[in-house]
């Protein structure tokens, strides 16, 4: 991004903001880094939009003159919370298909070309809502078919169209179970077809090109999309819940070398031991406790303290429509009341998913060289009476309103409103259409 | 937390003894004089009968008790005799044969109430032979009851329970303008038909519906098409309730009039003979729709009506002024904000989540703050779920809509909070004199929470209705037919680790 540009975006800020070049020094409270470390009156040092220095009092005082200090002191300072597996800027109203661009619309199962990043809409009203709930960053996936496309890694920066979009194809999404071809046995079949199809295609696009092949199983943007997950270059996240599916998803996984990351995973703790021989996270929501299907009987409100404590890295997302992702924090805390340690809970929401989606090196935790998503709570941050008092998204403090916020301030007080002011006291009544029009005269 | 006044509520009362006699199996000696009469409340309805339940008096000891009635009492004690509190306060004595439970370090408050649930009518797993919710064949179906479609087997409820919830109202779903008759139920296990949980002389609601579902079912059938679709349907089915009602007032009065002339001679005719006897008058035909909305606009059955936006509610709050009817509740009512001061003039309560929005054009404008701008501007809000999960939690749900509006400076406290999902659900649901609050002579629907109601990391520990446990984590977690069999070997409960003391002490 342009640094002119975001100054431009920066003068347009109805708050005072900091444009990604400049330094800032937040000090005071507790720092959980996001790995399970915590540094008590901690100094994070913010420069160019990264991290430039995570440490205590010695680093506040070695931060130099031209620097903008953030006093964090009895707050609580987290990494920016990452929410995985959702539609954020893909969909504005889940009922208005006119708003829906989370899809290739098709019969074939087959969009693993379809690419999320290319539909991410920066100004999505959802973006800030997310924001000021302290969520900096989501893994945005498509939806539908068996392979749905490209995940994009987009951090939350409302209104910056160039600029949102982090990185695309940081995973290939899917479904499993009873998603495709009336079977789970033919969802299968046809995954193993494309895969080895995309396995031939990677070796004779020379013959492909003078149509010498086979036909095969998808189209070759298709087969092409899918050679960076078979190189295990990027994860495969496959929506599955029933332990059944799970269990074919790891052979499959097996079989074609693929980095594999359950999402869902209603039964993953029927297969945990499994699940964490193979080192395959789970993203999970936690309150998702009810047999709400025949493929989640065994679905339970203690999933992420059972996946955990067997060794899986666990995930915490909000799996239902995306304009509550920012409720990660409550679903963390609830895996807490059920089992899950408070440290592994908080992890869950920032570290474990950059871990998940390969984007470790950049995201997930308050470290040198990463990029300064950061959120300053004025409590625990799984807690329902906590918020963020400020949120830092790419190193630069993002105004705390949204479209809500503008909303309550807006009716937050009522008597200027038609009907309320003196002058008008008297509503006429609508006619809504009388209860006497009939010839029959009222009776007593 | 502002106001914790430490002050007993006992209500002694010389109907004391009368209460205990009645209390025939093992029926103890009497306690000191703290017991109570349930006492008529402000519409003059008397709790009864005043022994509802033939188990052991129950003492519940040094908790933290949240009345939902205005009080928070520390370390005090809670009595049931007979299914029914007798009294709430500091150091309350045992009496012979009563089971003591030690709550020390836990939190009391009245059992959960949902006024928006569809457990048991769309049950789980979602099946075609468990879609029982809508009856999408008419978009007035005022005819049809939930009660016809409800199963006690739903394995939702038991989630339901175990998240303190003792009583919900069990809606048809907002297919219709009209989607026929609630019921209100209690979640009682081993049940075998609805008959054996209905809340004992619970009023009906009516199930309407504004806005964009009729609209969307009905706009490629037979129509509504559009929200002019939807009112001149409310238009016609409370007209027509209207003339229905006439035709039975008629009819009862001239039969009245027939019985009083019957034994008298009839006038004579024209011939000067004497005249025949008239006719036993007829009664009309019995519709069971039109039967409804006429109970509706007598005030017997409470109306329940499902509408996002501020200008179809107001527009409801018209309509509904013009045909004689009140609207107990608005259901979902995300924009409750926009006319708070609209309904609380009305009297209407609001029944709305913490915070759902944007899920649907109607649902757009949904902000955290609604509750509580609601209870600011002196209206009556109220928690609720319409779902499976949600229900699990009113409590938290009710603490991030509270913790929203501290946050702007509303004044909320948390015994208003805690009514959110207890006193005023009662309210909506016309079942304030018997449950909603911990007071004397009210039914003993009591959750013991494993701490603050609302904190992410509490949990519902024991569960009571009428003072008889329904729920006790770990001993007594009753199991529905449907999951019999499934899940075999499944691992026991997750131990709960501590949350770091860091973290409570932050704020």
């Amino acid at each position: 991004m342009s640094h002119i540009l975001l100054a431009a975006l920066t003068l347009l800020a109805p708050a005072p903001a900091r444009a990604a070049g400049a330094t800032t020094l937040v000090t005071g409270g507790d720092l959980h880094v996001g790995d399970g470390t915590v540094i008590k009156n901690a100094a994070v040092l913010i420069r160019d939009g990264k991290f430039a220095g995570v440490g205590g009092p010695e680093l506040a005082g070695s931060a130099g003159g031209d620097v903008t200090r953030i006093d964090a002191a009895g707050k609580v300072l987290t990494p920016g919370l990452i929410a995985a597996d959702n539609q954020l800027g893909l969909v504005e109203i889940d009922l208005e298909g006119s708003t829906h661009d989370d899809a290739r619309a098709t019969d074939h199962p087959v969009r693993a070309a379809y690419d999320a990043s290319r539909a991410f809409h920066a100004e999505s009203s959802l973006i800030q809502v997310a924001a000021v709930g302290g969520v900096t960053t989501a893994a945005v996936a498509p939806a539908g078919g068996l392979l749905s496309g490209q995940v994009a890694w987009v951090d939350l920066v409302h209104g910056d169209h160039r600029g949102a979009l982090a990185r695309a194809g940081v995973a290939l999404d899917g479904n499993l179970g009873h998603s495709w071809g009336g079977s789970r046995a033919s969802a299968l079949a046809k995954l193993h077809e494309v895969l080895t199809d995309a396995q031939v295609f990677r070796g004779r696009k020379d013959a492909y090109e003078r149509a010498q092949t086979r036909p095969f199983a998808a189209h070759a943007l298709d087969l092409q999309a899918l050679q960076p997950a078979l190189a295990g270059q990027m994860p495969l996240t496959l929506t599955a819940d029933r332990a059944s599916d799970i269990l074919a998803a790891l052979d499959l996984a097996k079989e074609y070398k693929l980095r594999l990351v359950v999402v869902g995973g209603a039964e993953a703790w029927k297969v945990a031991g499994e699940l964490a021989a193979a080192k395959v996270p789970v993203v999970l929501q936690p309150s998702r406790n009810l047999p709400s299907s025949f493929d989640a009987l065994g679905a339970r409100l203690d999933s992420a303290a059972l996946l955990a404590a067997a060794g899986v890295p666990v995930v915490i997302a909000w799996l239902d429509d995306s304009h509550n992702i920012r409720n990660i924090t409550q679903e963390a805390g609830l895996a807490v009341a059920n089992g899950l340690p408070w440290d592994r809970a908080l992890r869950a929401i920032t570290l474990e998913p950059a871990l998940a989606y390969g984007q470790g090196a950049t995201h997930g935790s308050v470290a040198a060289g990463k990029v300064a998503n950061l959120v300053i709570w004025d409590g625990d941050p799984l807690e329902l009476s906590s918020r963020p008092t400020q949120v830092f998204v790419r190193g630069r403090a993002i105004p705390m309103v949204s479209r809500q916020t503008l909303l309550r301030d807006r009716y937050r007080e009522l008597d200027k409103f038609v009907g309320n002011k003196s002058s008008s006291s008297a509503r006429p009544r609508p006619d809504t259409g009388t209860a006497s029009t009939t010839a029959a005269p009222p009776q007593k | 937390m502002s106001s914790r006044r430490l002050r007993p509520t006992v209500v002694a009362s010389g109907l004391a003894l009368s209460l205990l006699a009645a209390c025939t199996r093992g029926a103890p000696p009497q306690p000191p004089v703290e017991a109570a009469a349930p006492a008529p409340d402000a519409a003059g309805r008397t709790a009864s009968p005043a022994v509802v339940s033939d188990g052991p008096p129950r003492l519940f000891r040094n908790a933290r008790i949240m009345t939902a009635a205005g009080d928070i009492l520390e370390r005090a004690d809670l009595l049931v005799v007979g299914g029914r509190i007798s009294a709430v306060g500091p150091g309350l004595a045992a009496p012979d044969g009563a089971v003591v439970v030690d709550a020390t370090g836990k939190t009391i408050t009245p059992g959960v109430i949902d006024t928006h649930s569809h457990l048991g009518v769309y049950a789980a797993p979602g099946l075609n032979g468990h879609s029982d919710g809508n009856e999408v064949s008419s978009p007035n179906t005022a005819y049809v009851r939930a009660e016809d479609a409800y199963w006690p087997q739903d394995p939702q409820i038991d989630r339901a329970r175990a998240g303190g919830v003792t009583t919900a109202q069990i809606l048809p779903g907002s297919a219709n303008l009209i989607g026929g008759r609630s019921v209100t139920v209690r979640f009682l296990p081993d049940a075998r038909s609805v008959a054996d949980v209905k809340f004992p002389g619970a009023p009906y609601g009516l199930k309407m519906a504004c806005g964009e579902n009729p609209k969307r079912v009905y706009g490629d059938k037979s129509g509504p098409k559009t929200r002019m679709g939807n009112a001149a349907g409310y238009r016609d089915a409370f007209q027509k309730a209207k003339e229905y009602e006439r035709t039975w007032s008629k009819y009862h009065k001239d039969h009245a009039d027939w019985e009083k002339n019957k034994g008298k001679p009839a006038p004579a005719g024209k011939d000067g003979q004497p005249g025949k006897p008239p006719d036993e008058p007829q009664p009309p035909a019995r519709d069971f729709g039109l039967e409804t909305l006429g109970l509706v606009l007598k005030g017997e059955i409470l109306v329940h009506n499902h509408c996002y936006r501020a200008d179809e509610m107001s527009q409801m709050l018209d309509l509904a002024a013009t045909y004689g009817f009140k609207i107990r509740s608005f259901h979902h009512a995300v924009e409750a904000y926009k006319i708070a001061d609209r309904l609380a003039a009305a009297g209407t309560a609001a029944s709305v989540w913490a915070d759902w929005w944007g899920f649907k054009a109607e649902a757009f404008d949904g902000i955290l703050e609604n509750a509580a701008l609601l209870h600011a501007a002196g209206g009556r809000a109220i928690i609720h779920s319409d779902s499976p999960t949600g229900i699990q939690r009113l409590n938290q749900e009710a603490a991030k809509a509270m913790h929203a509006g501290r946050r702007i400076g509303v004044k909320i406290s948390d015994d208003d909070a805690l009514r959110w999902f207890t006193a005023n659900a009662a309210w909506a649901l016309g079942i304030d004199h018997e449950v909603g609050t911990l007071e004397p002579g009210k039914r003993a629907d009591v959750v013991v929470w494993s701490g603050d109601p609302f904190s992410v990391y509490t949990r519902a520990e024991q569960v009571y209705i009428d003072g008889e446990p329904v729920y006790l984590r770990g001993t007594l977690e009753p199991g529905t037919d449907f999951e019999l069999g499934y899940n075999p070997g499944a691992a026991p409960p997750a131990s709960v680790q501590p949350v770091p003391s860091t973290m409570s002490a932050a704020h």
